[in-house]
């Protein structure tokens, strides 16, 4: 995927950017005229994207302010109100489960019912637009320098993240699970799909950033080198941190597993009353075979209590996205001998990670904008600050407490399918429309050589068709699928379950997918009735110089 | 006579055999978990534990009650080895009289620390079924310490931002009053609003525009 569409694209867009040095509307509109609703499109998603991204930073953060406690507070469960034992929600889930669903979201039952805002949530979204627009006041001069922070210490964090990971217990099952290829999901076109949009999300192809931040660079800018390497170096940090990440997760399923058989144990030992060291957590299962023989009916009535107890299955929870940071690397965290410390270092991380992000997206629309003569009166600070504070209005209401829902809704259908199709129009746009002759002209003239053979293969023909490929399975796989479900979190289960989205739900995913979608078309048609009035115009002119001439 | 005499002596231990069975109605089954609380130092369960068990409920009764309580009014039975029992507290005024089982829960609630503590146990090591443990408290401090964190990061963020605001505003005016000494530069003045990004001035060049979208290829 990387090959055969990341850094072609990546390449691609850089090119444009820094050759027409402007933000992504103007880009298009000086390529075509009709095709300014494409870099209308990315700034759209890109709308999208800033609106839900900056609830993640600001979960980081309430995770990272909670981490300065003696104990944990994900770590054990709340005593419920006569103190006899833990809150029942927290009973049936577990602690950091609760402490993610309860006292960070104060989670709603489903997306329908809304209650009021949750007041830290929303501190912690405020903060986290202060941050964002002290980082992007200056403009592009200040977001440069914070960048190198930003993007650097994450890897400081990985690293010392490695070194404890090898040294757990049990993190060596990860590491020989993410190495085993599973030969079903590798057949599943699914998979494939989301490792292009992952390949898109990671390099920030199709959001307009690209074009944005090399609008900024020298005429002359070697680029391609550039290109080649950052999408190396983010794959091999892709690589590197999943690597860590597996090592982390095996700790937690070793633990779990081996808490699991610990009860069991317990179990057993009660309902038998056998002395104490007559089973070890190593021999349970050939216990519970001797005893379900030797005491049948006893065994019968522990039927329903009795746990499996499955490593493989405790790997297999993949839980995925924000699930995966908050939930499972919580759970993890809480059980390596000092926590505070590596909750602070992780949520860090996750914070510039997290900010990084939000810069590139920011920068993606301001850009844009600012190439308007109507907006670029206003000066840069003022001018953020009102971007800024708009963009954290409309963002309160993933702080409700059914924002989670719709956090995953914009989260699932905002980006995913107008990327595929932007980035697809990208491609075909500038190989067949603009052409590739006059392209690799644009680029013999800032590089001083032309793209080789290869480059042009790419372009023209293969990622085209993959794109074209990739998108049908999404829109066919999208149809099959039925009505769209998300996961809601039933309290007095202890556990997400799916539901359907309500009418008004599946509408808004029709008016996300939508939006961004129809922009091509609807600018290409305006441009369209524009051209035919200046035409009609032209001519009255030309009829009106005859005459007078 | 014989007869008498053996049916008294073996009273007491009949009566005790009747009034604790293993789901006695006014019984407690206890269970130990010794080698998980104390692993290498753990220590077996003998007839002095057991000795030790009936003192500990006979001084939480007492303590409870205000009556005088005796080891013998302790009565242990069925024991197993995962080291689990049952008990029943006998009244001390009539042997054959059950002390009711509310009114021992209560007892064991209100001593239940010391009796944890007389055997080197915790309340999930020394489980008294169907007695639920009083949870310590959670210590919650005056104001939540996240809080104090995030009006620290806050107070930072927020003077970073004046700073930077502040040094704009005084750059500008540094430049405003050279521009004023050097008096006005007419390409100069277009090169700063250009640089500002704001295009007010200069008419907009109509003729690459209009007729030609695209350039032949």
């Amino acid at each position: 995927m990387l090959v055969l569409e990341g850094v072609p694209l990546f390449y691609l867009e850089l090119a444009i950017g820094q050759k027409m040095r402007l933000g992504s509307i103007g880009a298009w509109t000086a390529i075509s005229p009709y095709l300014g609703g494409l870099g209308l499109a990315s700034v759209v998603t890109s709308l999208y994207l800033c609106l839900y991204y900056n609830i993640i930073n600001a979960w980081s953060f309430w995770y990272l302010f909670h981490s300065f406690q003696s104990v944990l507070p994900w770590a054990a469960c709340p005593l419920n109100a006569n103190r006899t034992g833990p809150s029942e929600e927290c009973e049936r889930a577990t602690p950091t489960q609760y402490f993610f669903y309860r006292e960070t979201l104060n989670i709603s039952p489903s997306i329908e019912e809304n209650g009021g805002i949750h007041t830290g949530q929303a501190l912690c979204f405020l903060l986290a637009w202060v941050i964002t627009y002290l980082f992007i006041v200056r403009g592009v001069k200040s977001t440069g320098k914070v960048v190198y922070f930003t993007a650097t210490f994450p890897y400081v964090v990985l690293f010392i993240y490695l070194i404890r990971g090898f040294t757990l217990h049990g993190a060596i099952n990860g590491i020989k699970y993410m190495f085993t290829p599973k030969m079903e999901e590798l057949a599943n076109p699914t998979t494939w799909i989301n490792a292009a949009t992952q390949i898109f999300f990671s390099l920030g192809l199709g959001f307009g950033s690209l074009i944005a931040f090399a609008s900024y660079n020298q005429y002359h800018n070697n680029f391609e080198r550039q290109a080649i390497i950052v999408s190396l170096i983010n794959s091999g940090t892709s690589i590197f941190s999943s690597v860590v990440t597996f090592a982390i997760y095996g700790f937690k399923a070793t633990v779990n597993y081996e808490n699991c058989l610990e009860r069991t144990r317990i179990l057993l030992l009660n309902t038998f009353s056998l002395s104490e060291d007559s089973i070890t957590i190593d021999n349970v299962f050939e216990r519970i075979v001797e005893l379900n023989t030797t005491h049948p009916e006893q065994f019968a009535e522990l039927n329903g209590k009795l746990e499996d107890c499955n490593l493989e299955s405790e790997l297999s929870t993949a839980v995925e996205g924000t699930g995966l940071a908050f939930i499972v690397y919580s759970e993890a965290i809480k059980n390596m001998p000092l926590s505070q410390l590596w909750s602070v270092l992780y949520f860090i991380m996750l914070l510039m990670l997290g900010m990084g992000s939000m810069l590139g997206n920011i920068t993606a629309i301001i850009t844009p904008l600012r190439d308007f003569k109507v907006l670029s009166c206003i000066s840069t600070e003022v001018f953020n600050g009102i971007v800024c504070f708009i963009c954290l209005l409309l963002g309160l209401g993933f702080t409700t407490t059914s924002g989670n829902y719709w956090f995953t809704m914009f989260n699932d259908y905002g980006a995913t399918f107008s990327l595929l199709f932007i980035v697809l129009i990208e491609v075909i746009t500038v190989s067949y429309i603009y052409g590739i002759k006059r392209f690799e002209r644009d680029i013999e003239d800032m590089l001083g050589h032309r793209p080789n053979w290869y480059w042009k293969i790419m372009w023209a023909g293969v990622s085209p068709l993959l794109l074209i490929g990739l998108f049908l399975f999404y829109i066919i796989n999208y149809i099959q699928g039925g009505t769209p479900t998300y996961q809601a979190w039933n309290k007095d289960l202890g556990k997400s379950e799916q539901i359907e989205y309500p009418l008004f739900g599946q509408a808004f995913i029709g008016l996300l997918l939508a939006s961004s979608v129809s922009c091509v078309p609807l600018t290409a048609l305006y441009v369209f009735c524009q051209r035919r009035k200046h035409a009609q115009r032209h001519m009255q002119q030309h009829t009106v110089n005859t005459v007078a001439a | 006579m014989l007869e008498r005499i053996f049916i008294f002596l073996f009273l007491p231990s009949v009566l005790a055999a009747q009034l604790c069975k293993p789901d006695a109605p006014e019984g407690f089954k206890v269970r130990l978990s010794i080698k998980t609380a104390l692993q290498d130092e753990a220590y077996e369960w003998d007839g002095n534990e057991r000795f030790l068990f009936q003192a500990t409920l006979a001084f939480a009764m007492g303590r409870h009650t205000g009556q005088e309580f005796n080891v013998s009014n302790i009565l242990v039975c069925d024991e197993t080895p995962r080291v689990s029992f049952w008990f029943v507290v006998t009244s001390p005024d009539d042997p054959s009289q059950l002390i009711n089982r509310g009114k021992v829960e209560a007892a064991v609630r209100m001593s239940r620390n010391r009796i944890n503590s007389a055997f080197l146990l915790s309340d999930e090591t020394l489980e008294f079924v169907g007695i639920l443990p009083t949870l310590a408290a959670p210590v919650e401090p005056a104001s939540p310490p996240w809080l104090i964190v995030f009006g620290v990061v806050m107070g930072l963020v927020g003077a970073g931002i004046v700073f930077l605001l502040v040094s704009t505003v005084l750059q500008k005016r540094r430049k405003k009053n050279q521009e004023g000494d050097e008096g006005d530069d007419d390409e100069e003045a277009r090169v700063k609003t250009a640089e500002n990004g704001c295009r007010s001035d200069g008419i907009y060049n109509t003729s690459f525009s209009e007729d030609e979208p695209n350039t032949q290829m």
